[in-house]
């Protein structure tokens, strides 16, 4: 269980962080969403330690977060970094070293890793000689390497083509089911719908949502769906509020049943429901809020 | 896994870094190309004097006759290096080297020789003479050969020297000019390089996955080891190229007494030094975050390492003077300064014992300004950071 407790952080006048909270259980994919400027690469930066908090902390299985348990976790910076100047498979292998692995472990994972993402040939070339995407690869592979306890991925889908999404998706989804803890941020919120469990919506600084995907969708839910084969006019008709999308009346505040039976009565009706919002509605919903 | 404890993990850790730049700039093409290439020069260096030298060698060629012509033969063969021909009388053996058969012939006390003999000859043949001349009158007064032999080759004198250190005042000079370059190009390069690769960790942000399993110390620590470790085998190979080829063709002899402990000692101020420079290089170097601003945090530290330079060959010619002896106790001048004065010139103990505690002193402190500057400003990216923010800031 990784939780991230009230963590407030300014730079200078800027208030970056106004009490940022949120936890992953093992297993549990947290996807990590809010617009630019919003916080999230500072949250998980003084997640990993490379930035000091002013005040807040991060307890992991139940004690503070110290460098050694920090050692075994997985990160990927927003601002990539590799050597440019140092082969692939010897940098992921050093990657591997640092983390505690030995020389021949570290070796032995750099290779399968290179292999699961279609990189083996390149091996022996220097990073700064692969393309952008193939270094976003070798980067996953740099925080995958020791096989992490927990993740921390800052947009780690930014600049990937949709077969390395697949990977990376796969990825992710290999270490939770594995048990661990893994939070990702990105502004792909579809991804953010196929792959998280859970979603954390943070705006300005402060959490604005948070939830399960199911949770999040039911409690946004608000507006059913009709469409009547009539060439009546039910707008006034239909009890609550009504508003026309197209040749659908979406109805709010209003009993669905009664709702139905007027709408039966009217004509054939071919579909009836409550729309399902998706993550950027949402998202968008909570920020405009 | 197994869990190291704390403090295997942490020299582990500092290690890892030392090795990687090992691995990565002491194994470049770049690199070694540039060792390869210093080797040969340093090689072809050496072996000059033996291939200008040329026939060096080669066997005079000389020709003997008359009056103690027997005893000069067997004086000569003991010498070695003669290739004698035996003459009935003084005038065949002139008309020899007049015929260019020899190149000096010896007969009746007259040394013939086409030109001039060169001089060191000239003092070979007349050291045979004399002895030539005692052998054969200890046989006229009846002497056996072994008693002769016994009286011609006396102990050698033992030597007892008195004023200590005093060695030729050419070569402590030559001495003190190689260990002044020495000093000043095992600084600057890995003081650029260490620079260098704070800036590329820092421009390129794989800073911020280092720190994630690194400690800041560890991984300027590293640096510094790293490069030092390139610069030493470096030197090395320079030297055992050097030493190698000047054994193998024998110039070997002429080196002087007392480089052994020279080098060693230069070696100890060099460390320290290295600790002094290489740590505020990482320390400045990490105030920018790209390439072409390293140059100009880099100034104050390649001046001081050129004016310590400066100072050295400034000793050279005056070791005794005021400004030589605060220059090599005043660090950070004193790093390549001292061991400049003191091959030089017999310096007080008391002297090197302060010199040595004040460069310890300024190394220390500068680990810590380093390493402070390093921790605060390597994660700052942006503009440059000025030294007074960079120690305001609280990381
Ligand atoms: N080193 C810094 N110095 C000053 N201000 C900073 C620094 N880092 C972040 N900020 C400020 O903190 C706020 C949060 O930035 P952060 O990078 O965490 O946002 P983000 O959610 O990751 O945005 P994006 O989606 O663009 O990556 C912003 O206002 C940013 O300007
Ligand atoms: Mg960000």
């Amino acid at each position: 269980m990784l939780e991230i407790k009230d963590l407030h952080k300014r730079f200078g006048d800027t208030v970056a962080l106004e009490g940022v909270s949120l936890t992953a259980a093992p297993g549990e994919v947290v996807g990590f969403v809010g617009a630019n400027g919003a916080g999230k690469t500072t949250t998980m930066r003084i997640a990993m330690g490379v930035l000091a908090a002013d005040s807040g902390q991060i307890v992991y299985n139940g004690a503070p977060l110290d460098v050694a348990a920090r050692r075994r976790f997985g990160y990927m910076p927003s601002e990539r970094g590799l050597y440019p100047k140092m082969k692939t498979a010897e940098q992921i292998a050093y990657f591997g070293e640092l983390h505690g692995m030995s020389r021949a472990e570290a070796k032995r994972a750099a290779a399968a890793l290179l292999e699961q993402l279609n990189l083996t040939e390149r091996s022996g070339d220097f990073v700064q000689d692969l393309s952008l995407g193939n270094q976003q690869r070798v980067q996953l592979a740099v925080s995958l390497v020791h096989d992490p306890e927990a993740l921390i991925l800052d947009e780690p889908f930014s600049g990937l083509d949709p077969l390395a999404v697949d990977v990376m998706g796969t990825a992710l989804k290999d270490r939770a089911a594995n048990g661990a803890p893994v939070i990702f941020s990105s502004h792909q919120l579809d991804l953010i719908e196929r792959l998280c469990d859970s979603v954390v919506i943070i705006g300005n600084g402060k959490i604005i949502a948070a939830g399960s995907v199911e949770a999040l969708k039911a409690k946004e839910v608000k507006q059913l769906r009709v469409s009547v084969q009539t060439p009546q006019d039910l707008t006034e008709s239909l009890p609550g509020t009504v508003t026309r999308d197209g040749d659908d009346y979406l109805v709010e505040d209003a009993d669905d049943q009664e709702v139905l039976r007027i709408a039966a009565a009217a004509g054939r009706v071919t579909h009836f429901a409550y729309d399902q919002p998706t993550i950027a509605e949402i998202f968008r919903e909570a920020v405009t809020r | 896994m197994s869990s190291p404890t704390p403090e295997t993990s942490r020299m582990r850790g500092l290690m890892l870094v030392a090795g990687r730049e090992i691995r990565v700039r002491g194994l470049s093409k770049a690199n070694l190309v540039s060792l390869i290439v210093t080797v040969v020069i340093v090689g072809v260096l050496a072996a000059l004097p033996t291939i200008l030298g040329g026939g060096e060698d080669e066997a005079e060629t000389i020709g003997l006759a008359g009056t103690n012509a027997a005893a000069m033969e067997s004086q000569l063969k003991a010498a070695g290096g003669f290739d004698i021909t035996m003459y009935d009388s003084a005038g065949e053996a002139e008309q020899a080297v007049e015929d260019g058969d020899v190149d000096t012939a010896v007969a009746d006390g007259t040394l013939y020789s086409e030109e001039n003999p060169d001089q060191g000859l000239q003092t070979r043949l007349d050291a045979a003479w004399q002895a030539a001349a005692v052998q054969t009158s200890l046989a006229e007064a009846g002497l056996s050969d072994a008693e002769i032999a016994a009286a011609l080759t006396p102990r050698p004198l033992a030597t007892v020297t008195l004023a200590e250190g005093e060695t030729d005042p050419v070569t402590s000079y030559f001495t003190g000019l190689v260990i002044s370059i020495i000093m000043f190009m095992m600084l600057m390069t890995p003081v650029q390089y260490i620079a260098m690769g704070v800036v590329e960790e820092k421009s390129s942000r794989i800073v911020e996955i280092l720190l994630t399993s690194l400690k800041p110390w560890q991984l300027l620590g590293g640096k510094v080891i790293g490069l030092g470790v390139i610069s030493l085998v470096n030197l090395v190979a320079m030297v055992a190229v050097g030493l190698g080829v000047s054994a193998a063709t024998g110039v070997l002899a002429d080196l002087p007494p007392g480089t052994a402990s020279a080098a060693i000692s230069t070696i100890g101020w060099w460390l320290i030094a290295l600790v002094l420079f290489g740590t505020l290089a990482g320390g400045v170097g990490s105030l920018v975050s790209r390439q072409e601003e390293s140059g100009s945090v880099l100034t104050p530290l390649i001046m001081s390492l050129t004016l310590s330079y400066i100072g050295a060959i400034f000793t050279l010619n005056a070791p005794t003077s005021t400004f030589a002896q605060v220059l090599s106790i005043v660090p950070p001048f004193s790093a390549i300064t001292m061991p400049t004065r003191m091959a030089i010139t017999t310096v007080p103990a008391w002297e090197i014992a302060l010199s040595i505690a004040l460069l310890v002193l300024a190394a220390a402190g500068a680990l810590a300004l380093g390493a402070q500057l390093y921790k605060r400003s390597v994660l700052y990216t942006g503009s440059r950071l000025k030294l007074s923010e960079a120690l305001r800031r609280t990381a």
